[in-house]
C-alpha cells in the first residue's frame, strides 16, 4: 500500500520516452499546487549510453538551469527533502514509456473467451502478444511447448476457467508451460501471469512456482458474465517494471530515486482518465489519446471503469512505418490540402522511421504527419471501440464522452491550434456533444504517478495549468444530402443576446466566443439527425463553454466520407481549414 | 544539444561485437583472421521436442510404461535406439523417432529434443577476432574505412566494389547491370525499378550499395539472396557526397557488407567496411557529440535531406520554419556555396 503525503510540497516527475525524456517541477506557489517548469533532454535508453539514467540526470540539469532551483549535488545526487533555500525536491516519481515491447504469449482455454481477455489485460502496457496457445489450435503439446521456446517471451498470461469453472483442460495447458519452463535455461526463466479460475492457484505454484518468476492475480473472468481487470492490470504493472528493470540500463537508480513510485507512462496516463472521469460528467466517459514516438496509447473510463489500449510500434517517430501496415498510402493522402505524390508519402513515412527525431520543416511535410496522425487515431480508435464496456458502446461511432483530451507533441506542439483540433476531430470523429481539450504540457502521465503520494497536488493542478480546451464540439450525425439544414441552433448568450443559425450537412463551422463564456444552445435536430441527446430528432438544451477556438459544429457526418477523386478532397481538406482559421 | 552522429570515416578503428541471441557455443579462436561469412559462432535457438506417450506406444499403464523405461532424462540416442520396452506377446518396444536426447522421462511420458540444426553466428566483417565472450560470441576487429547505412535487408557478404555510374547521383538501371558484374559489389545512386534488383540477381552480383530507393522497393530488396545497404533513405535521392567519395576513391579494392537491420536502440547500423591495415592506432568513432560552429553536419531530413555542410551560425533563439514550427536551429553552409536553417533535430554530426 502506498502512504499518501500531502506535505510533500515539491515534487520533481520525469517522464522517459523512447525519443525525449522530460523533468517536470511541481511545487506550491500562493498556497496552491501549480506546476512550475520543464527540463529535457533526449533519451538514453538505447544506444550508445544503453542507461536512463542519464538523460533523467540530463534532463534534471536543463530544469535546474532553467528555474535556477539546484535539484541535484555532485557530493548527494539527488537533493531530498527540500531545503530552506528552496533548493532539492521532496520527492521524486518516473514514468517509463522507453524500451521495445514486451513480449507476451497468451494461453487460455477458448480463443474468443479466455484468449481474448488475456490479449485485451496485455494491451494494457507497452506489449506485443507474439503468440497464442489455447485448447482449440489443434496444436499437440510437444508443438506447444516448441512454440514457447522459440518465441522465448518475456512473460507467459494464463487465463481461463471461471471460478469453480473448468479445471482440468486448464492444468492441462499449464503442465505443457511447466515443460517449456524446465527446459529453459535458469537465467532465462520467464515471468507467468496466472489469472484464471482461482481454485486452481495452489496447483498453479505446485507446477510453476520453481521453474518461473511466478505472479497470481485474482480472475479475470470470474464468472461468464463478469470481467474485472483492475487486480490484473495493477500486478501487470509490478511486472513490467521488473522486466524493464532487466532490459534497461540505470532503472535500479531511477526505482531507488523514486523510491519505488515509478510505473509504465500508459499506466499513469490510464489512471489520470480514470479519475478525470470520476470527476466530470459521470454519464459520459472520459476518453485520453496518447500519440507517442513509438507507441499510441487509448485509454476510456466510462463510470470508472477504465479500457486501456497501448499500440506498441504505432506512433508518429520510429513507431511511424507501422500506419502503413493498418492503412493504404491512399488514407494519408485524403487527408492532404496540398497535392503530394504517394510515393514521396509512402518515402517521408519510412524515412520517418528511420529519423523519428526530425522534425517536419516544409508545409508538405507537416501536412503528410499531420494526416498520419489522424490515420494513427482512426485506427487505435478501431481497436479499441469493441473493448469498451458494452453499455456504452455506439456501434462504429465514439461513445458519448466528455471531454475528450489529446496528448503527444504531434498533437499538443502543432504550430496552429486549428491543426490540433483537426486532427482530433478527424481521427476520432466524436459524434454528439463533447469538449475537445490538450494536455498541453505532457503533465498527466506525471499526475496520474503523482496521484499515490499526494492527491491534493493532482486535483489541485488539474484545476489549472493542465489542459488547454480548444472548445466545445457538436457533431450531429445521420444522412442528408449536402447542403440540407439538419441541426437547428438557438444561442443564448451570457449577456442574454439571443440568435438562431441554421446548419447544413457538410459544414465545419465555429461559432465564436471567448474563452470561458458561458452559452447556452438549444440544439434541435432536424431530418433525422441525432446530437446523442436520445435518440434521432431529440432536442435538448447544452450549456458549453467557448474555448480558446470557440464552439466548434461539425456537421461533416459519421463517418466522415471521401471523394474517389483526389482533387475534391484536398479543396475539401483546405476549406475546413480556412473555416476554422478565420475565427481562429 | 546531444547530437548524434553518422559514420562515413575514410580510416578508423572497427570494433564489432557479434553475440548470439542466446547462449550457445563459440567456434572463432582468439586472433584468427575472419571474412564476412566465416561462422564464429553457433546456438541452438528452435530446440524441436517430441513428446512421446508411452502408455499408447506400449498399450500399457503409466505405472507400468515406467517400469519398462530403458531410459532417463540426458541420455543421447540415436534413431532407432530402444526407449521402452519391450512388452507383449509381440515384444512390443518405443524407439527414438529421430537423433536426439532425452530431456524428462516418467508418468508415461518421454520428452526428447531433437539434435537440430544449429544456428550459425557469422563474423559480418573482415578482421581480427580479439577477444572472445565465452558462449556469446566475439569481438572483431579492423583498421578501414567505415559506412553505415539506415537499411539493410540482413544479408552478409564480400567482394570487390564496382560503380554503376559515375558518380552515384543518378537512378541505377537494369540496363546497367551486366556480365562484368558478376561476383561484384556494385554501387550506384538510386533506385526505383524493382526489375534492377532481379537483373542483379541473375548475373549474380554479391553485393549492393545505394544511396537510396523507394520505400514501396522494401519487399523487393528484402527477398534478394545477396546483401543490399541504402546509406541516405527513401526516395529519389544522390548518395550524399562523403560516402560517395569515399566509395569512389576505393573502388576495385574489396568491402565487406553486412546489411543487418538497422536498429536505432541497439545501436546496429547496416554497415560496409572496406579493410585497409595500417600500422597506426585509430580512435574507434564516437557515438555522439556537441553541436557546436565549425562541425560538419549530415542533414537526415527536409528538403536539404542528404547534404553535407558545415555549422555557422547557432543562435539561442528559436527559428520558425515553413511548416510553421519553431525550433532550434543552425545555420548550414552546404557544399555547393549554399547556406540554409535546418532544425537541429534534422542535423548529425560527421566525424573529421
Amino acid at each position: 500500500m502506498v502512504n499518501t503525503n500531502n506535505n510533500l510540497s515539491s515534487i520533481l516527475a520525469v517522464d522517459i520516452g523512447s525519443s525525449t525524456t522530460r523533468a517536470l517541477l511541481f511545487d506550491i506557489v500562493n498556497t496552491k499546487y501549480r506546476f512550475i517548469a520543464e527540463g529535457s533532454a533526449p533519451s538514453t535508453a538505447g544506444s550508445p549510453f544503453f542507461d536512463i539514467a542519464e538523460c533523467v540526470w540530463h534532463a534534471i540539469e536543463d530544469l535546474q538551469d532553467k528555474t535556477g532551483r539546484m535539484m541535484i549535488s555532485d557530493a548527494e545526487g539527488l537533493i531530498i527533502p527540500s531545503t530552506m533555500d528552496n533548493n532539492g525536491v521532496d520527492a521524486m516519481v518516473a514514468t517509463i514509456s522507453a524500451g521495445k515491447p514486451i513480449r507476451v504469449v497468451t494461453v487460455g482455454l477458448l480463443q474468443d473467451v479466455s484468449i481474448s481477455t488475456a490479449n485485451q489485460l496485455a494491451s494494457t502496457i507497452n506489449a506485443q502478444v507474439v503468440e497464442e496457445i489455447s485448447l482449440n489450435d489443434r496444436r499437440q503439446d510437444q508443438d506447444r511447448i516448441n512454440l514457447l521456446l522459440k518465441t522465448r517471451p518475456d512473460l507467459i498470461i494464463i487465463s481461463g476457467g471461471t471460478n469453480g469453472g473448468a479445471s482440468k483442460s486448464i492444468l492441462n495447458l499449464i503442465e505443457v508451460v511447466g515443460l517449456a519452463g524446465y527446459l529453459t535455461k535458469d537465467d532465462q526463466k520467464t515471468h507467468i501471469l496466472y489469472v484464471g479460475n482461482e481454485e486452481l492457484q495452489e496447483d498453479v505454484k505446485d507446477d510453476l512456482g520453481k521453474i518461473s518468476n511466478l505472479h497470481i492475480a485474482p480472475n479475470i473472468q470470474p464468472s461468464l458474465n463478469q470481467k474485472q481487470m483492475y487486480p490484473a492490470q495493477k500486478e501487470l504493472a509490478e511486472i513490467f517494471k521488473m522486466i524493464r528493470r532487466k532490459q534497461i540500463g540505470g532503472m535500479s537508480e531511477v526505482l531507488t530515486w523514486t523510491d519505488g513510485n515509478m510505473t509504465a507512462t500508459a499506466t499513469a496516463f490510464s489512471r489520470m482518465i480514470r479519475f478525470l472521469s470520476r470527476k466530470y460528467e459521470p454519464d459520459k466517459g472520459v476518453l485520453g489519446i496518447d500519440i507517442g514516438s513509438r507507441n499510441t496509447t487509448i485509454t476510456a473510463s466510462f463510470e470508472g471503469e477504465e479500457t486501456l489500449r497501448v499500440l506498441p510500434n504505432l506512433g508518429i517517430g520510429a513507431g511511424c512505418q507501422r500506419i502503413l501496415k493498418h492503412v493504404q498510402v491512399s488514407d494519408i493522402t485524403r487527408w492532404l490540402p496540398l497535392k503530394i505524390p504517394d510515393s514521396f508519402v509512402r518515402d517521408y513515412v519510412n524515412n520517418k522511421s528511420i529519423y523519428p527525431d526530425s522534425l517536419p520543416a516544409t508545409q508538405e511535410e507537416i501536412a503528410i504527419e499531420h494526416a498520419v496522425a489522424r490515420e494513427i487515431l482512426r485506427a487505435t480508435v478501431k481497436d479499441i471501440l469493441p473493448k469498451i464496456p458494452e453499455a456504452f458502446q455506439k456501434g462504429s461511432l465514439l461513445p458519448s464522452v466528455e471531454p475528450i483530451i489529446g496528448s503527444g507533441s504531434v498533437i499538443t506542439q502543432a504550430p496552429k491550434r486549428t491543426q490540433s483540433l483537426l486532427i482530433l476531430l478527424d481521427g476520432l470523429q466524436p459524434a454528439g456533444v463533447t469538449t475537445i481539450a490538450l494536455d498541453q504540457n505532457g503533465l498527466l502521465p506525471s499526475l496520474g504517478i503523482i496521484s499515490d503520494i499526494n492527491p491534493l497536488l493532482t486535483v489541485q493542478v488539474i484545476e489549472t495549468s493542465t489542459f488547454l480546451n480548444l472548445g466545445t464540439v457538436i457533431a450531429p450525425y445521420g444522412n442528408a444530402r449536402l447542403g440540407t439544414p439538419i441541426l437547428r441552433m438557438r444561442i443564448t448568450r451570457q449577456n442574454g443576446e439571443k440568435t438562431t443559425r441554421d446548419i447544413k450537412y457538410g459544414t465545419l463551422s465555429v461559432l465564436p466566443t471567448s474563452v470561458g463564456e458561458q452559452v447556452t444552445l438549444h440544439l434541435r435536430p432536424l431530418h433525422g439527425f441525432d446530437i446523442g441527446m436520445g435518440g434521432p430528432g431529440k432536442a435538448g438544451k447544452v450549456s458549453a463553454v467557448g474555448g480558446s477556438l470557440g464552439i466548434i459544429i461539425d456537421a461533416r457526418g459519421r463517418p466522415l466520407r471521401f471523394s474517389p477523386d483526389p482533387e475534391k478532397n484536398r479543396k475539401r481538406a483546405k476549406k475546413w481549414i480556412t473555416s476554422l482559421e478565420k475565427f481562429a | 544539444m546531444l547530437a548524434s552522429t553518422k559514420h562515413i570515416l575514410p580510416r578508423t578503428n572497427i570494433r564489432r561485437e557479434r553475440i548470439l541471441p542466446q547462449l550457445g557455443r563459440v567456434v572463432a579462436r582468439r586472433m584468427q583472421k575472419v571474412v564476412p561469412t566465416d561462422v564464429v559462432a553457433e546456438a541452438n535457438l528452435e530446440p524441436e521436442h517430441i513428446m512421446i506417450d508411452l502408455t499408447q506406444g506400449l498399450n500399457v499403464s503409466a505405472a507400468k510404461a515406467n517400469d519398462l523405461l530403458q531410459r532417463q532424462a540426458g541420455d543421447v540416442l540415436s534413431k532407432g535406439d530402444v526407449i521402452a520396452g519391450p512388452v507383449g506377446l509381440f515384444q512390443r518396444v518405443v524407439r527414438a523417432p529421430a537423433d536426439c536426447e532425452v530431456k524428462i522421462a516418467g508418468e508415461g511420458k518421454v520428452l526428447l529434443e531433437k539434435d537440430t540444426p544449429s544456428y550459425q553466428l557469422l563474423a559480418g566483417m573482415k578482421g581480427t577476432v580479439t577477444n572472445i565472450i565465452p558462449e556469446r560470441g566475439v569481438i572483431i576487429e579492423t583498421v578501414g574505412a567505415l559506412i553505415q547505412g539506415v537499411w539493410g535487408n540482413g544479408k552478409i557478404a564480400h567482394g570487390v566494389m564496382q560503380r554503376l555510374s559515375k558518380d552515384l547521383e543518378g537512378e541505377v538501371q537494369a540496363k546497367q547491370v551486366d556480365i562484368s558484374f558478376r561476383g561484384a559489389i556494385a554501387i550506384g545512386g538510386y533506385c526505383k525499378d524493382p526489375e534492377f534488383f532481379s537483373t542483379a540477381a541473375s548475373i549474380p552480383i554479391k553485393g549492393l550499395i545505394l544511396g537510396s530507393m523507394s520505400s514501396a522497393l522494401i519487399p523487393v530488396a528484402s527477398k534478394m539472396e545477396y546483401p543490399i545497404i541504402i546509406i541516405d533513405g527513401f526516395g529519389q535521392k544522390p548518395m550524399n557526397t562523403l560516402a560517395s567519395r569515399l566509395l569512389i576513391t576505393n573502388e576495385e579494392k574489396e568491402i565487406s557488407l553486412n546489411a543487418q537491420e538497422y536498429n536505432r536502440t541497439t545501436g546496429k547500423y547496416p554497415e560496409a567496411i572496406i579493410s585497409l591495415p595500417s600500422p597506426d592506432n585509430f580512435n574507434v568513432p564516437k557515438d555522439t557529440d556537441e553541436f557546436s560552429v565549425g562541425k560538419k553536419v549530415y542533414v537526415d531530413s527536409g528538403p536539404y535531406a542528404t547534404r553535407i555542410g558545415t555549422i555557422e551560425v547557432i543562435p539561442l533563439k528559436t527559428y520558425t520554419f515553413a511548416s510553421g514550427i519553431q525550433t532550434q536551429a543552425a545555420e548550414i553552409a552546404l557544399d555547393g556555396n549554399q547556406r540554409a536553417w535546418i532544425p537541429l533535430k534534422n542535423l548529425e554530426i560527421i566525424e573529421t
